[in-house]
């Protein structure tokens, strides 16, 4: 559009005049203006094909009424528009029964019977019978397209959707129509399975029953499932959901469009991501450890013996002997109990959200230019410089994908190997792991102009976060620091991964935060006097920190809130040695893990689907989740457990509900002002960004620059995040646990021709911090040099941060 | 880490040169990889995949929709008889039933041996001399049944090395649609004739 001004214009649409906007499609214009026009093959969120014809509509532009189809035609002044005509509905009916001709009707066996728009709109704008006698179509049926998505070719009706889907919005086309003619199928190439981290979409955008989801097939009937509006905390964005219960048991997730943040698109991991919720290992009562074994027990006596121990340790070695881990998966409201509990019941700042692979806390809560992910349309320039956006920001990732390639942003792509978006970037840059701060360096000195001149725009957007476990939290800050200092306007969106880490932040997880993006100082802490009385004002250790305290001795006693260091720290060996040396454990957890097996006591939580709160997502909106099932056994919230544990330790933090708590929030959380619930529910159901402040409160300090080794010999070691790893809630989740890619090595075939290795063998890494076998799969994705290794994959052994790694195959 | 011999790979390299986006050199590119293995195969696809920078399976969708790109094994000689209406209405179906019977191979098949392929074809644009057929694409108009038959017995037993549409017309043919022709001396060769320039087929001299 030129001008700002939106234009109008005038159409009559069965006798009546509306004014629409000029270039509108008329099925949205329609639409907008209170008539339906029926639609298979159109999306609002895709480009328009025309191919199922079920939108044809009488339309008379000044030279006779024709039959146009309404997804294909932009309006035009002076159009008139017949949607209920003879004409018209006689060729809706036509092209509802040439549909028909060949689509069984399997409906009360089909997932999709219910909630179907062919049967709906059969039903609505069909002939009500087929004079077609013919034999239909037949297919083997179904045919999996992918471990999560099954194919029923019968019931397709060719609109283009999810091959749509899979060429413009996700980027990986692995299904296409064949054998084009009479016999068209959708179908993926023989031994190329439609492995796209966001397949599930097509089931959700199919307008028929062709595509299922396998861990939905059979489970339910649309009209006897519960719903509720929520997001998904599988992803930092926080997706818009809706989650169907049948029976109190999640059967599954859908998107919801919702123009801020995910357009109704979800990953695979976000969709699928329920069956942990109704594991059979999941806890359902408190466990106390005797005698080495644990028992279930009551809540009055799990509370007694957790609490007691941690006030004795307050009691004889103060608050600086205890310490928190954890409180990023949870809502804001548990988050706040948590960070209350920590500084007012035991009497700590050592309290972290993060473990230890993550960005400095104040970057991460202070960056007072923060983008809002819809900047991303906008954008001249848009650089991602952090984890692949594909692997572990999903919902960023189709957002950055669609400014690059629809809105016309140029990318810049900066990471050690190849990453989802290197096909839509203008500008791909690969460096060695460990080296990021000289790449850096090289930018500044103007080693690359195209970059510069990119940056140099007016309107640039910045992803920032750690793209490899070599690199430091001072590299992203460097290049916040060369983004800011070019010419135009930036915005910067810090990266991190644990969906509610912004919102845990917000509410003081960290050893130098308070709620709302105060830092700790003997002013923050004054201005909590009233709601949390004197609490310690010196800054506490972060994760790395305690973990060290806890072998050292200097920390006694630990309380991990849904945290999993000895899977999820970057050096598991350091968080398996300090949980082992800690005195006194007790765990907040869904299951035992890794880590709580080594709690003294374990209190059984609840997940976001059995209780109620709000999140902020990683552009600080704040969303509401709500409940829609009873928490199994005796499991109750984090906010109630914490209150029952300061009572008994004598430091009661009055809290009385997750509500009561929310409005806490907002009077002591500078930032909060003012989001309650009830703005949640009614007005603002897209969430609310939380301003930041004017002033700012955190005044950063940039990490120490710790000075690269450069290495000019020998591999260096990447280590990153993937979609699917053996993290508690996937590993509990079978759909979703057998899709992690396992202990494999990817290798150029440069390096595998130089190590001797020929796919299939194991290699043999050794790091400074481990070593492990691993097999191997030659990658030309990954540049000659560099050996690239998935973190935390089932059955693998953590190699830890340093970027040196020798490699050799290992013996049979 | 390409199948394809260094040639295949030389001229895959010179046809990408002419586009200036990769995706658009997929069809001569099949045409290739169809050269290089006889038949299109699913090693071959994903080969022109690597090579064009998209899927393998937007490849397939290509290859699928069009029929000169065999997917099967096809035989030395590729007879395409067309059934199409100018030529069904005089004959078509009798010279595909003839050339059907005489060479033993039915439709969209290959004889075991790998000589004769058989298949009938939509309209192959030679309604004026209808019926037609041709062999490797190489046109004869105004075919009989017997003469049909003759032809089949022809090719197994000469095996030419290449065949033409002037001799083949001279021998098995009736009525032209354009008599007025200039006689095809050098004759196209094989398949490929719009690609030849592209050094996607071999010339005359070669096997």
């Amino acid at each position: 559009m030129t001008s700002g001004q939106p234009e109008f214009v005038t159409i009559t649409i069965d006798g009546r005049e509306h004014q629409v906007l000029s270039g509108e499609m008329l099925i949205t214009a329609a639409e907008d203006s209170g008539t339906y026009i029926p639609r298979f093959c159109w999306h609002p969120r895709m480009t328009p094909v025309g191919m199922c014809r079920v939108c044809i509509v009488e339309v008379d532009t000044g030279r006779g009424p024709a039959l146009i189809p309404a997804c294909m035609n932009p309006v035009s002044d002076g159009m008139v528009v017949a949607t209920q005509s003879d004409v018209t509905k006689k060729a809706q009916e036509a092209v509802l029964e040439f549909l028909l001709a060949n689509h069984p009707l399997d409906c009360p066996v089909c997932d999709k019977g219910g909630e179907c728009p062919l049967q709906d709109q059969a039903l609505s704008h069909g002939p009500g019978e087929s004079r077609f006698v013919e034999i239909k179509r037949n297919y083997e049926k179904p045919i999996p397209i992918s471990d999560l998505v099954l194919l029923d070719r019968e019931r397709c009706i060719l609109c283009d959707r999810c091959t749509r889907f899979s060429r413009e919005i996700s980027g990986d086309p692995l299904i296409e129509f064949f054998d084009r003619g009479n016999k068209t199928q959708v179908n993926t190439f023989p031994d190329h399975p439609f492995a796209s981290y966001f397949s599930g979409n097509t089931v959700q955008l199919c307008p028929v029953g062709a595509l299922t989801a396998g861990p939905y097939r059979f489970r339910a009937r649309p009209w006897d499932l519960l719903k509720v509006v929520s997001s998904s905390l599988f992803d930092t964005a926080h997706p818009r959901i809706e989650v169907h219960a049948s029976q109190n048991e999640i059967v599954r997730y859908t998107g919801v469009d919702n123009d801020a943040t995910n357009h109704g698109w979800l990953s695979d991991k976000a969709r699928f991501g329920f069956e942990y919720i109704h594991s059979e290992d999941r806890l359902g009562a408190p466990l106390v450890r005797r005698k080495g074994v644990y028992e279930a027990t009551d809540w009055a006596e799990a509370i007694d013996v957790a609490a007691d121990r941690l006030g004795l340790i307050r009691d004889e070695s103060g608050g600086d002997a205890l310490a928190v881990i954890g409180g990023a998966h949870g809502t804001n409201e548990d988050a706040y109990a948590l960070s209350k509990f920590a500084r007012v019941a035991l009497g700590t700042n050592n309290v972290d959200c993060r473990l230890g692979d993550s960005l400095s806390s104040h970057f991460l809560a202070g960056t007072v230019d923060r983008a809002t992910i819809g900047q991303l349309d906008d954008a001249d320039t848009i650089l991602v410089w952090g984890p692949d956006l594909k692997e572990e920001h999903p919902t960023l990732y189709l957002r950055v994908r669609r400014a690059a390639q629809e809105l016309g942003a140029e990318l810049v792509v900066v990471h050690p190997r190849a990453t989802g978006l290197d096909d839509v970037a203008f500008r791909k840059l690969t460096y060695r792991p460990g080296e990021g701060f000289d790449l850096v360096q090289a930018l500044d000195d103007g080693r690359y102009p195209d970059v510069i001149e990119a940056l140099d725009a007016d309107n640039v957007v910045a992803l920032i976060g750690i793209a490899s476990h070599a690199d430091g939290p001072h590299v992203a800050e460097a290049v916040a620091a060369l983004v800011r200092a070019r010419r135009g306007r930036s915005d910067l969106l810090p990266l991190n991964s644990r969906a509610n880490t912004y919102g845990a932040l917000d509410m003081g997880l960290a050893p130098d935060l308070l709620p709302g993006r105060v830092g700790v100082s003997q002013e923050g802490v004054g201005r909590l006097r009233d709601h949390w009385g004197e609490v310690p004002s010196v800054p506490g250790r972060d994760t790395a920190g305690i973990l060290e305290g806890l072998i050292s001795g200097e920390i006694r006693g630990l309380l991990l809130v849904g945290a999993d260091p000895v899977r999820d720290f970057p050096i598991p060996a350091l968080a398996e040695e300090a949980l082992e040396a800690a005195e006194w454990v007790v765990a907040i957890d869904l299951f035992i893990t890794d880590s709580t097996r080594h709690a003294e006591v374990i209190l059984p939580a609840e997940t976001f689907t059995e209780k109620e709160g709000t999140v902020t997502n990683v552009e600080g909106r704040v969303q509401k989740l709500n409940n829609i099932r009873p928490g199994p056994g005796q499991t109750r919230p984090d906010w109630a457990m914490l209150d029952d544990l300061a009572h008994r330790i004598g430091a009661p933090l009055g809290l009385s509900s997750a509500e009561a708590i929310s409005k806490e929030i907002s009077t002591v959380a500078p930032a909060y002002v003012g989001v309650s619930w009830d703005l949640l529910e009614w007005e603002a159901r897209d969430g609310v960004v939380v301003p930041l402040e004017g002033e700012s409160q955190l005044a950063h300090i940039p990490v120490a620059v710790a000075t690269d080794g450069k290495r000019e010999n020998g591999l260096s070691l990447h280590v990153a995040r993937t979609m699917y790893d053996d993290g508690v809630r996937l590993r509990h989740s079978p759909s979703l646990s057998r899709l992690a890619l396992g202990p494999v090595v990817l290798v150029n075939p440069l390096d595998a021709t130089a190590l001797d290795a020929v796919p299939g063998d194991s290699l043999r890494l050794v790091t400074v911090s481990g070593e492990g076998r691993f097999e191997m799969v030659v990658d030309e994705g990954t540049p000659a040099g560099t050996v690239y290794v998935p973190f935390n994959q089932p059955g693998a052994t953590a190699l830890g941060i340093d970027s040196a790694v020798e490699a050799e195959v290992a013996d049979a | 880490m390409s199948h394809w011999s260094e040639s295949t790979q030389e001229r895959a390299r010179e046809i990408i040169d002419l586009y200036p986006q990769k995706r658009s050199a997929v069809m001569p590119l099949l045409y290739l990889a169809m050269a290089e293995e006889g038949h299109l195969t699913e090693t071959g696809m994903e080969e022109v995949a690597r090579w064009c920078e998209i899927t393998p399976a937007q490849v397939l969708s290509v290859a699928s929709f069009y029929t000169m790109y065999k997917r099967e094994r096809t035989g030395k000689y590729l007879i395409s008889c067309c059934t199409s209406i100018s030529c069904m209405l005089l004959g078509g179906d009798e010279v595909m039933h003839a050339v059907e019977d005489e060479s033993g191979v039915p439709h969209g098949e290959t004889d075991e041996e790998g000589l004769l392929s058989v298949e009938h074809a939509e309209c192959i644009g030679a309604c004026g001399g209808a019926p037609a057929v041709q062999v490797n694409y190489e046109l004869i108009e105004g075919v009989t049944p017997d003469k049909a038959r003759d032809l089949v017995t022809w090719l197994k037993k000469a095996r030419p090395v290449v065949v033409n549409t002037d001799e083949m017309q001279e021998l098995f043919g009736g009525r032209r649609s354009f008599d007025w022709a200039i006689p095809e001396t050098d004759g196209a060769i094989g398949p490929f004739p719009a690609f030849q320039p592209l050094g996607t087929v071999e010339s005359e001299g070669g096997e």
